[in-house]
């Protein structure tokens, strides 16, 4: 079995899952992907990624939601999550804070700052608790 | 009638094949696993129009769909969960019956009976009058939260017992919390604390039985009570002694429980009162109306217990009023990097017992109007210990409650009075809260007080309830950072990020930033990088302690 940590990446435009999958599997990382709240979920359980990129804004049940609830499961507590959020500002960080997400990118996603990112979160996840 | 299950744990099978008959059902199975095929399964098994469909949360991908396509056909559906999480989901999408893992034979046949009463109410709306004093107790169907069955569910179980024995006993426990609690902690952990007690309730049952064969338990939603019916085998001369047995083990198995849960804190701000009746078989009367009547009997006892109790708390908060019952804990706060000390933050707790916990405390003064002056005390206890704790050239930071606002003591402070020479030394801590919904009263003071020369703090910054610039506005000389935006900030940099944009802020406005709830070395060290100019919490030197005035300190 393959050692590289999963990524899992949240969205439901099939466009950016794509580009984030193809640039984070050129870097070596293992992606899994979901197209909404309930299925993304379902992947935590089935894949156990280390690490979710969520996006923000999806129908139906949104970022924030999937954010607490797998922040709030007593199996995947310590499971990365990176929200990708469309606007920047002091009050969207402070609902990801509260939501219990780990760091954000901003929309349009600058690859290099993403791989930064992911490369941190992971790491701290492996300091960490 | 036909009911569907797709369920895979091996427990609820069981129960499931022993509920079908007793509901003279015929069972039809649907094979458990995830993805398309099973789900598609389970949609097909509805054309053969089953009564009820019973699934497992954690194993079915959409149930929403699910519901929209049992409730297009008439058909009940009931949700297995195994978290709150998942009751919550169910919920929402409004199924008919939820439970909770593990459920036994006889629970799943009340509450399949309960869907199926649902689903048909829903299609033909009755109109029934009741009587009044029956309402109240029929309209909880099934308790929602604790997943206990209820009373009507439980009924006829009751009339069994009244009918073979001649008696019956009701236990009604009494299950009360100080309106602080959600306003200190939030409706979250009101969940969580109901959740235990439930379990805690259910626990006490299930090993009751093993003595009481006969005991039977339901539950009462609409005040978090609980109904216990027993036979009670003990012959009718220590039945008193038995009840009062059953009564107070009860009541200290679950305060343990939430104490070893919640902490001693939450433990005490929860009363648990029982009350008992006895009634007895007459023919004259419908079993029914017995019943309810005993009930009430055993609640109207529970509460008589509860006067007492509340009115012996605030007897002892007379007594600690009038003799000056509270010692204070100075929390140092630390200039981050030297260590230096640079104040205090005063924090009382009752000396006598049961009153220990400040929430406690403030929560039984709140009931009893005594806010000010417990308040009143509070200070000037803090103020007195600053020349024995404090250099001279450190601050003392004071809690502010919301209700000191409308003490005109507090409003017009004497400062005289108070005892205190250097107002400059004193920093007034305000919750972001209080500070924002006050914001009009709290303007105006900020006035006055600074005037004489206090300062203030926004306290419990980042805790949600206002932007930066609605603090900004406020013009506090310090903020205080919430213990949620420092637990864990070394690994989290949502909240390095949110942290450096604050002091960042505050530099700009000459505000200084104080984190909160600095419990680990790493923590320190995130903090002390972000440029956070002072540092409270565990980390650092333990709170000293100051008990009344004569005594001497206690470390």
């Amino acid at each position: 079995m393959s050692t590289e940590p999963t990524i899992l990446v949240v969205d439901d435009n099939r466009d950016n899952v794509e580009i984030l999958r193809t640039f984070l599997e050129s870097r070596g990382y293992r992606v899994a992907s979901a197209e909404d709240g309930r299925s993304a979920l379902a992947k935590v359980e089935e894949v156990q990624p280390r690490l979710v990129l969520l996006d923000v804004m999806m129908p139906g049940m949104d970022g924030w939601q999937v954010c607490r609830t797998i922040k709030n499961h007593p199996d995947h507590a310590g499971t990365k999550v990176v929200m990708v959020t469309a606007k920047g500002d002091f009050e969207d960080k402070f609902e990801g804070m509260r939501s219990g997400a780990d760091d954000y990118v901003v929309k349009p996603v600058d690859l290099g700052e993403l791989e930064e990112k992911v490369r941190r979160n992971l790491e701290a996840g492996e300091r960490g608790s | 009638m036909k009911i569907l299950a797709r369920v895979q744990d091996g427990t609820l099978q069981e129960a499931v094949a022993e509920a079908a008959p007793q509901l003279s059902a015929e069972l039809l199975t649907v094979s458990g696993g995830n993805g398309r095929s099973s789900e598609q399964q389970l949609v097909d098994g509805l054309r053969s129009h089953p009564a009820v469909v019973i699934v497992e949360a954690a194993a079915t991908v959409s149930l929403r769909r699910l519901r929209e396509e049992t409730r297009a056909r008439g058909v009940a559906l009931v949700v297995v969960c195994a978290s709150s999480d998942e009751v919550r989901d169910a919920v929402e999408v409004r199924v008919d019956e939820w439970m909770m893992l593990p459920v036994t034979a006889n629970e799943l046949v009340g509450r399949i009976q309960g869907a199926l009463r649902r689903t048909r109410e829903s299609e033909a709306p009755e109109l029934t009058s009741r009587a009044a004093e029956h309402l109240r107790y029929e309209e909880l169907l099934y308790d929602r939260f604790t997943g206990f069955p209820t009373l009507p569910v439980m009924l006829e179980r009751g009339r069994t017992m009244l009918e073979r024995t001649g008696r019956l006993t009701i236990l009604y426990i009494e299950f009360v919390r100080y309106s602080k609690l959600e306003e200190i902690y939030g409706w979250q952990k009101l969940d969580e604390v109901l959740q235990t007690t439930a379990n805690a309730v259910r626990t006490f049952y299930d090993r009751q039985r093993g003595d009481e064969e006969s005991l039977l338990m339901v539950s009462h939603t609409g005040d978090d009570d609980f109904i216990f019916f027993t036979e009670l085998q003990a012959p009718p001369e220590t039945t008193e002694r038995r009840i009062n047995e059953i009564a107070e083990a009860l009541e200290s198995h679950v305060r343990q429980q939430l104490e070893s849960t919640h902490g001693e804190d939450i433990g005490g701000l929860f009363g648990i009162y029982v009350g008992a009746t006895t009634i007895f078989r007459n023919p004259k009367i419908r079993t029914e109306r017995l019943i309810y009547r005993g009930i009430r009997e055993a609640a109207q006892a529970a509460r008589s217990v509860e006067n007492r109790e509340r009115t012996r708390k605030i007897t002892d908060l007379k007594t600690v009023l009038r003799e000056g019952l509270v010692e204070i804990a100075y929390h140092p706060i630390v200039v981050t990097g030297t260590e230096e000390v640079y104040g205090y933050e005063a924090l009382a707790r009752g000396t006598l017992r049961g009153l220990r916990s400040p929430e406690v405390m403030f929560g039984v003064a709140d009931e009893a109007n005594l806010i000010w002056e417990l308040s009143r005390l509070c200070r000037r206890r803090a103020i007195e210990g600053v020349s024995m704790h404090l250099e001279p050239d450190q601050l003392l930071f004071l809690n502010i409650d919301p209700h000191d606002f409308r003490d005109p003591t507090f409003r017009y402070l004497d400062v005289d009075e108070l005892g205190v020479e250097h107002p400059e030394r004193i920093v007034l801590e305000i919750t972001e809260r209080t500070a924002i919904t006050d914001y009009p009263k709290f303007q105006e003071y900020l006035r006055t007080f600074r005037e004489q020369g206090f300062r203030f703090a926004v306290d419990d910054a980042g805790s949600g309830y206002a932007g930066l610039g609605s603090i900004a506005n406020l013009s506090p000389d310090f903020i205080k950072l919430d213990i949620s935006l420092i637990s864990g900030i070394d690994t989290n940099f949502m909240k390095q990020n949110l942290v450096e944009t604050m002091v960042s802020f505050a530099n700009d406005h000459g505000i200084k930033v104080i984190a909160e709830g600095v419990e680990r070395e790493e923590e320190y060290e995130s903090v002390k990088s972000l440029g956070v100019h002072f540092t409270q919490g565990f980390l650092f030197h333990q709170p000293r302690f100051m008990t009344s005035a004569a005594e001497p300190p206690a470390n």
